[in-house]
């Protein structure tokens, strides 16, 4: 067996993180419109409207039973040829990123809406009628007493979503998209094969890294989020 | 779009004979992963120096890794190194002939110990001390103390983690298909090579996995009633006073 050649690492390193934006690009958008997505759908929820309640809680139900990767090659097969026989767009010549966004953002915002509208229930109602009483619009109670509160509830579980999301977005390159993963794949087989191992190893670097990165600074966030909360320990 | 309902239908009992694997996938990796978890759990709750230490930097890497690098990385790793040891034992064994699920198996095993620990130790600790303290003194051992007393309340709080966990565990299982197992991404995805009907055999994919799922999720919902009956009832007399 050849030995493992731990040098080859820092050097793969170097050819791999030039294609960091792209995979934290990816991350970005997803989230940015998956959220937007997840508010869309919590709302749904919370305000209790039947039909759109029922539809939203159906879509997070399939989404939560959806593995990624199938999610990703429906999109990546289906979306032009949904678009092309109902709109007649053709989109086959598109960007692969734009499919690696449409399925993250589909997941991603079934998840979310989830967390927002557990952390929005988990706050007392009495909060949104004492800031309504006082005067507040439903808006500035919303956006100023609500949700501040509601952040700091959903701020753990939200780090973890944002973790699991960025681990799934490494199943892009399955589609061809050069991230950092592609990246790998594309060196391995120009070395026809060879330190796979190693390749394999210095990703698994970067993405730990970037996970530590994320549940380091939310643990940061928490602390001074949380600052005005008592708990009954205190 | 025109969908090709005929192969759609034929692949989609094709792809049923490949749920035994992904759920063999999944069996296993709960059943091996479960008694190292809780040992690994143990190990950080009681603050075993070194032990706990291994066992936070394994839980954080895999972590924050993604289970197609694990995949990857074992599956890069593991057979030559396998066949090294049994050359260096001169068996009669000739690993790559060996059936690929056992890598699967692995490291699903593997990553599920990861998650399991830490939901075990979120669990124990929500149990009060006092339990413990009280069983001990009653004169239990400290194994009767955990299985009889300890064990059964976190199990409560764990089971919807369990849950989760077990749901994420069969969607990862899609992607065996990068170890050439047979299961139920792998046996659509070669059905449709043959005439392009890649959109087809994805949706039947999708379809088996939110029935799966969707079994497994009445499945906790029903043990979770069993096993929480003693707190719907203490919740139920409270809505009666």
């Amino acid at each position: 067996m050849r030995p493992f050649r731990f040098l080859f690492i820092p050097e793969v390193l170097f050819d791999l993180l030039p294609f960091l934006p792209v995979t934290l690009m990816m991350f970005a958008g997803s989230v940015f419109f998956g959220s937007l997505l997840g508010f869309v759908l919590a709302r749904a929820k919370v305000r209790g409207r039947k039909v759109s309640g029922i539809l939203a809680d159906a879509y997070i139900a399939v989404m939560r039973c959806t593995p990624p990767i199938v999610l990703l090659f429906i999109v990546y097969y289906g979306l032009p040829e949904l678009l092309l026989s109902t709109i007649g767009l053709d989109i086959n010549a598109i960007e692969k990123g734009i499919f690696v966004l449409v399925t993250f953002t589909l997941l991603f915002g079934a998840v979310m809406s989830e967390i927002m509208r557990s952390a929005y229930e988990s706050i007392d109602k009495g909060q949104w009628e004492a800031a309504v009483s006082i005067g507040l619009s439903p808006f500035q109670a919303f956006y100023r007493i609500m949700l501040p509160q509601a952040t700091a509830v959903a701020l753990p579980n939200f780090s973890n979503v944002l973790i699991n999301l960025m681990k799934d977005g490494s199943l892009a390159f399955t589609i061809g998209l050069i991230d950092i993963m592609g990246k790998g794949n594309l060196i391995i087989s120009k070395n026809f094969g060879a330190y796979a191992l190693e390749t394999y190893m210095a990703l698994a670097l970067i993405y730990w890294t970037l996970t530590l990165i994320i549940e380091k600074s939310f643990g940061y966030i928490e602390k001074s989020l949380s600052r005005g909360k008592r708990s009954i320990a205190e | 779009m025109d969908l090709n309902i005929r192969y759609m239908i034929d692949t989609f009992f094709l792809a049923l004979t490949g749920v035994p694997v992904t759920l063999s996938i999944t069996a296993v990796a709960l059943l091996v992963s479960a008694p190292i978890a809780f040992f690994m759990a143990i190990s950080r709750i009681y603050n075993i120096r070194i032990v706990k230490q291994v066992v936070s930097a394994y839980v954080s890497f895999i972590r924050g890794t993604p289970v197609v690098l694990q995949i990857l990385i074992i599956y890069s790793l593991l057979p030559s190194w396998l066949n090294a040891m049994i050359k260096s034992l001169s068996w009669d064994i000739n690993i790559f002939d060996m059936n690929p699920v056992i890598y699967a198996y692995i490291v699903f095993s593997l990553n599920t110990c990861a998650g399991l620990s830490e939901i075990f130790r979120s669990a124990l600790l929500t149990v009060n001390k006092g339990q413990l303290e009280a069983a001990l003194s009653i004169g239990m051992s400290a194994v009767q103390a955990y299985t009889r007393i300890i064990i059964p309340q976190a199990m409560v709080s764990a089971l919807p983690n369990i849950c989760n966990l077990t749901i994420n565990l069969i969607k990862g299982t899609s992607l065996a298909f990068m170890m050439t197992v047979k299961e139920v991404t792998s046996i659509a995805k070669i059905a449709a090579s043959y005439g392009y009907n890649y959109i087809e055999s994805y949706l039947d994919i999708l379809i088996i996995y939110i029935l799966l799922c969707s079994v497994i999720q009445a499945l906790f919902a029903l043990v979770e009633k069993r096993i929480g009956s003693y707190k719907t009832l203490t919740g139920s007399a409270a809505k009666a006073v």
